[in-house]
């Protein structure tokens, strides 16, 4: 079984890894999205994201990618290093967007196992020019930088590495082809490659990662390197990547010498070296607009010393710690089987009849075995809890569709974020996310007025507000999705519905205002007029109400007109765990989720009725329920079929109610779900099995099915 | 007594067997009726005692129900019924084998478990067709295989938990993922 965990390859772990950042970026973007600007931090996080797919982008040579996040990094670099005033902050956002768009697209195309070969240049030349005018804009307004970005660098000291006796000392000058590409990177992985045996290693242009216009510098004049090694100048030779290079030259110096070269690369022992950002602090200060394309400057070198690890722009930033680390879902639930195996041998253990034997003196075991159920009890919560996720990212996804939605439909929408951290089994989120992003794009498109004066006209503000709220209440999680836009209006849905034959023809006092607005999620029912690109095909809705109901879930709508409509999932906190009770028939142990018993009762024989065709019913205070012996449905033996001696469960799913005979009640217990093995054919009316505390299984009754079944039955 | 036994076979032959990475050739055989069974040894995950079965309601027959390994909830199928023979009571002489057949666990419940014989293909005849047609069981056997004086029938356990019942519950699972 290891094997099938060993396969992520470094593509996949770009992918996952881009994939996370992503969306951590869009994250960032979208909540800031109505501020003015981006604080420090943001900047810093925006630069790290670009500089990390950057660079992996880099190593697996996606160029595209690799430019285009390049060109991003750049800008976020003039911000955090200029702090420029009157940045167009919606235009910047809506560059940032794009770029990400344009990686995710290729990360997909990756997934799909296709080249990625989105055409880059568009983009890129869009971002130069925006960089541009950032930079412009300062220089036409002549502001000065303010203080702020007197941004203190860490000051750096060198001491050169003790050079032992068998150290060698070489100078290495790397020439490209005048049409290399990127050759700061490839300069870059040269320079990385020579970390592994390095003792001390300068180099110059020294800015290769952080500033593009290196690249120029070293196909122009070279890229040139002073390297101190205890490793043969062969071994060298070969640690270079010399695909692209046009000539290498290889000098080998004597210690006297290099302490010469040191000091031709700028740098003074055990003083303060001015960094690279002071050099584009520099620029931004002349304002130049050609600042791009020079050079650095003589006396822009930095000391790079073997522990500089993956550059200084990282080191600065101090990166946060990831804290999360994923793991196969399989190993998850493998670990989980296990430990409700570990509880119930612990259970074998612990009442173990050997222990019995009368006189045995046991007070150090019962200490010992107290602390070992708390401690399985413990690991039980833990894994239950593994299992669960913020909604974090699925309500940022919402985000970016009300940003994107409501700015092509020219609509003033804000959206307000109510309980994002609620915590929802990984299994659950998967299936509500889809639901969830048609609800919203439903409340951009439809629910909020597409004239504001129409809005302003009945006393609201003129921009629409959306709230995407979760909670988390009696083990059920609520996420309402409520617009304060025009809202439903009843006389129009009926009349809808009954023109498209959805529903019967009676009048509409005769249906409840919550079975009309169920109408929306009939199939084939679409109340706009025109199909938009966003909603108004008809498929919406009832694939939402499938959707959760396929979790067991539902959706509630209400709405008031003119005030405007709130659309509300009920989904339950787990799928892995239902409080249930187990009843038993004949000899089989059964679970009925608690949520869905209405009530017990022992009913005479005189509550039934029977009717020539088979069919039976209870009477139950004057109302007639269907009624179904379980025993007779699964043709159990041994199981008791007067109807004195049972218990009548009364089951309720979604409003219809159906009576349910049973021989008794076992006890109730929170239960594993698990599915029934598939080489089973499903069987109407079980939803799963479980294992209860000593080790059997039972099976989970499914209220749905059993009424499905019933109503097929007639 | 089937502990014993299954003790037996689970020291001796199969650490024996699983240190030996050439399992080809290996067949557990087991007892039905009369007749002597045998499976390769590659398919089988492990034997227990026969243990407490959960039934299902509406499932085909031979399908016995539903046994908790190590957590593990694996459905169960008499070997017997399968066969189209008269079931019979479980004794303690009945045991579970548990089979993986393209990543499905499956117990199989046998009467009696024999041992566990290295049979060379030399010795593996086709089952005659002539006259077994309509033989039910023929479909699942792929060879007799003589050892001495016994003749053992030799299973392939994909068409023992037919073909079709996964073919269906695997488009059943993936209808189920695209709702």
């Amino acid at each position: 079984m290891a094997e099938e965990f060993n396969t992520e390859s470094m593509l996949d772990m770009f992918l996952y890894e881009s994939g996370q950042l992503l969306e951590k970026l869009e994250g960032i973007i979208l909540e800031k999205q109505d501020a003015d600007c981006f604080d420090d931090a943001d900047i810093n996080e925006i630069f790290r994201v670009m500089h990390t797919i950057k660079g992996s982008s880099g190593v697996l040579m996606y160029e595209n990618i690799t430019k285009v996040t390049h060109k991003l990094e750049d800008v976020f670099y003039y911000l955090r290093e200029s702090h420029p005033d009157d940045v167009p902050h919606m235009e910047l956002v809506e560059k940032v967007l794009a770029v990400s768009d344009f990686v995710t697209g290729e990360l997909d195309k990756l997934k799909n196992g296709d080249t990625p070969d989105g055409e880059e240049k568009e983009l890129v030349e869009d971002l130069d020019e925006f960089l541009g005018r950032l930079k412009g804009e300062i220089k036409k307004q002549g502001i000065q930088m303010p203080q702020a970005n007197k941004h203190v660098e860490p000051t750096q000291f060198y001491i050169t590495p003790v050079a032992g006796d068998d150290s060698h000392f070489y100078r290495i000058s790397i020439h490209y082809r005048s049409d290399t590409q990127m050759s700061n990177l490839r300069a870059y992985s040269a320079t990385y490659a020579l970390k592994e045996v390095a003792e001390d290693l300068l180099y110059t242009p020294d800015d290769i990662l952080s500033n593009e216009a290196s690249a120029d510098v070293i196909v122009a004049e070279g890229f040139h390197m002073l390297l101190q090694t205890k490793s043969s100048k062969e071994d060298v030779i070969a640690l270079i990547d010399s695909s692209e290079a046009e000539e290498i030259n290889f000098d080998e110096l004597s210690k006297e010498e290099y302490g010469r070269a040191l000091g031709e690369f700028g740098r003074e022992e055990a003083e303060p070296v001015a960094a690279a950002p002071a050099a584009a602090k520099d620029d931004g200060n002349k304002g130049n607009k050609e600042a791009k394309k020079e050079g650095p400057k003589p006396g822009d070198y930095v000391v790079k010393t073997k522990e500089a690890g993956k550059g200084k722009t990282l080191a600065k930033n101090q990166p946060k710690q990831q804290s999360i680390i994923s793991v196969n879902v399989e190993k998850m639930d493998a670990l989980m089987d296990l430990i409700g195996e570990l509880v119930i041998a612990e259970a074998v253990v612990l009442q173990n009849p050997d222990l019995k034997v009368p006189g045995l003196e046991l007070s150090n075991f019962q200490k010992a075995s107290g602390q070992l159920s708390k401690i399985t009890t413990e690991l039980q919560e833990v894994i239950m809890s593994m299992r669960m996720m913020p909604l974090t990212n699925t309500f940022q996804k919402m985000r970016r569709i009300v940003f994107d939605v409501s700015r092509k439909l020219g609509k003033d929408i804000e959206l307000e974020v109510v309980g994002e951290n609620t915590e929802v089994d990984k299994n659950i989120i998967e299936h509500i996310t889809d639901p969830l992003m048609h609800l919203v794009r439903n409340s951009v498109d439809h629910g909020i007025e597409e004239d504001p004066a129409d809005r302003t006209a009945v006393g609201k503000s003129s921009k629409g507000k959306i709230t995407l709220e979760a909670k988390n209440e009696g083990g059920k999680v609520y996420i309402s999705v409520k617009d304060d836009g025009k809202g439903l209006n009843k006389e129009k849905l009926y009349q809808k519905a009954l023109d498209k034959g959805l529903i019967e023809n009676k009048p509409m006092s005769e249906f409840t205002d919550k079975e009309i607005f169920r109408f929306i999620t009939l199939p084939g029912f679409s109340t706009k007029e025109e199909v938009t690109e966003y909603s108004g095909r008809g498929v919406g809705m009832d694939v939402v109400v499938k959707n959760i109901q396929s979790i067991s879930g539902r959706l509630d709508i209400s709405s008031v007109e003119f005030e405007g409509s709130e659309m509300t999932l009920v989904i339950p906190l787990t799928l892995a765990i239902i409080n249930g009770i187990v009843v038993q028939v004949g000899n089989s142990p059964f679970v009925i989720e608690t949520a869905s018993i209405k009530e017990f009762v022992r009913v005479g024989e005189d509550s039934l009725i029977s009717e020539p065709s088979g069919e039976e019913y209870i009477v139950l205070r004057g109302e007639c329920y269907p009624f179904i012996r379980l025993n007779e449905r699964y043709d159990l033996p041994d199981s008791n079929d007067k109807i004195e001696e049972g218990i009548i469960v009364v089951l309720e799913h979604e409003g219809s109610q159906v009576c349910v005979l049973i021989d008794k009640l076992l006890q109730e217990q929170e239960i594993v779900v698990k599915p029934i093995p598939s080489y089973v054919r499903k069987v109407k009316g079980l939803s799963g099995c479980t294992q209860l505390g000593d080790g059997s299984i039972a099976l989970i009754l499914d209220i749905a099915g059993l009424l499905m079944h019933d109503g097929e039955r007639r | 007594m089937a502990e014993d036994l299954l003790k037996k076979v689970e020291t001796d032959d199969m650490e024996e067997l699983l240190e030996d990475d050439s399992q080809k050739g290996m067949y557990m055989t087991f007892q039905i009726g009369k007749e002597l069974f045998g499976i390769s040894i590659s398919y089988v995950n492990e034997i227990i005692a026969m243990q407490p079965i959960a039934a299902i309601p509406e499932v085909d027959d031979y399908i016995k129900g539903l046994i908790n390994l190590r957590g593990k909830i694996i459905p169960v199928i008499d070997v017997r019924v399968r066969f189209k023979m008269e079931p019979c009571e479980y004794t303690d002489r009945t045991c579970i084998i548990v089979i993986d057949v393209k990543s499905t666990m499956i117990g199989l419940i046998v009467e009696r478990l024999a041992d566990v014989d290295t049979i060379a293909e030399d010795n593996i005849a086709p089952p005659p067709s002539l006259g077994r047609k309509e033989h039910e069981h023929n479909k699942y056997v792929f060879g007799l295989a003589r050892t001495g004086d016994t003749v053992t029938l030799l299973l392939d356990p994909e068409k023992l938990i037919r073909q079709d019942d996964i073919v269906t519950a695997m488009e059943e699972v993936r209808k189920e993922e695209q709702s």
